[in-house]
């Protein structure tokens, strides 16, 4: 092995080569598995709570343009860069997070062509919905359907993105979040304008940063379990 | 009836055959990585994975990353299906099956 750095063992090499009964060497097995899959995924809860935050402030911005008329009223030049701004700084820190869990990972082939497709389809979503929006403005549709359209368009796509994410990856909490993006995506028009984007705010926002919590208690669980299966 | 893998059914090599299996087939980890998932000193696992080496559980490739040398480690088919055996095994002696 290249990497030995000839220092001696701290936890006493003799007994780290003896095998422990047949079920004690099974939880061992097992903790160290769910140890590994949760130091990989201990990012997650940080990206969740961001996103939990993105949606809070970013509809949040846009319903305080007309929610709380006429006592108060966000300018349109203060909301719109709130809402870009968050989503800006929620993307860049989700991938720099991704990136950082990564390191010193080599997957195969089939997986690098995987996760290349589903981070592009992002993209193409994105900028298929806008080019569709503009369609349907030139064909005549109003601003005000317009406020409905964008924001409902894009959570509907971040819900089945979620889903198939969950469906490569089978991740479940993704699934959840997914089914649940595609849920209040449909109903926020219902809600009319501008209580649609507090809807948004608090249904994805809350319920994110209930995911949020929920996956650091989880991982701090695995983690206690892991720690109490081996010594060193 | 069935034995256990001997170079398997050490703690320290169970481990790091644990961690390894969680990799996606083909996969590989480097070694610092691997280090800090596991917890242990570079030397307990570079004595440890040799001894997997020498049984060819595991696949050693060497890497650039630069001009840094970066060794990559991962479960060869031999040690995946050597993994999953002593995992039954150890299932049968448990009683699970």
């Amino acid at each position: 092995m290249t990497d030995n750095s000839g220092r001696t063992d701290a936890t006493g090499s003799p007994d780290t080569d003896a095998p422990l009964d047949p079920a004690a060497m099974y939880a061992l097995l097992q903790n160290q598995q769910r140890s590994v899959e949760t130091q990989m995924g201990a990012f997650v809860p940080y990206i969740t709570l961001a996103w939990g935050l993105t949606w809070l402030l970013g509809f949040g911005a846009l319903w305080l343009i007309d929610g709380l008329q006429p006592a108060f009223s966000l300018p349109l030049g203060v909301a719109i860069p709130i809402f870009i701004g968050t989503i800006l700084v929620s993307g860049w820190f989700s991938a720099w997070l991704g990136i950082r869990s990564g390191r010193g990972m080599r997957g195969n082939a089939a997986s690098a062509f995987t996760g290349t497709v589903y981070g592009i389809t992002w993209s193409i979503g994105a900028t298929a919905l806008a080019v569709f929006g503009a369609a349907l403005r030139y064909q005549g549709m109003s601003a005000e359907l317009a406020n409905f359209y964008y924001p409902s368009a894009y959570v509907l796509f971040a819900g089945i993105m979620y889903i198939v994410a969950a469906a490569i990856w089978h991740a479940v909490p993704s699934l959840i979040a997914g089914c649940w993006l595609v849920i209040i995506a449909v109903a926020a028009p219902f809600f009319g304008y501008p209580g649609h984007y507090l809807f948004l705010a608090l249904a994805g926002g809350l319920s994110f940063l209930a995911l949020a919590a929920f996956g650091a208690v989880h991982q701090r669980r695995v983690r206690r379990a892991a720690n109490g299966g081996h010594h060193g | 009836m069935d034995e256990l893998d001997p170079v398997i059914h050490a703690q320290a090599r169970l481990r790091i055959m644990a961690a390894l299996s969680t990799l996606e087939a083909d996969g590989s980890i480097s070694f610092p990585r691997l280090q800090e998932l596991l917890d242990m000193t570079a030397g307990n696992l570079s004595t440890h994975l040799r001894k997997l080496e020498d049984a060819s559980y595991v696949d050693i490739t060497k890497a650039h990353k630069g001009r840094t040398p970066i060794t990559y480690l991962g479960l060869s088919k031999k040690g995946r299906r050597a993994f999953e055996d002593y995992m039954d095994t150890l299932r049968t002696v448990l009683g699970e099956q």
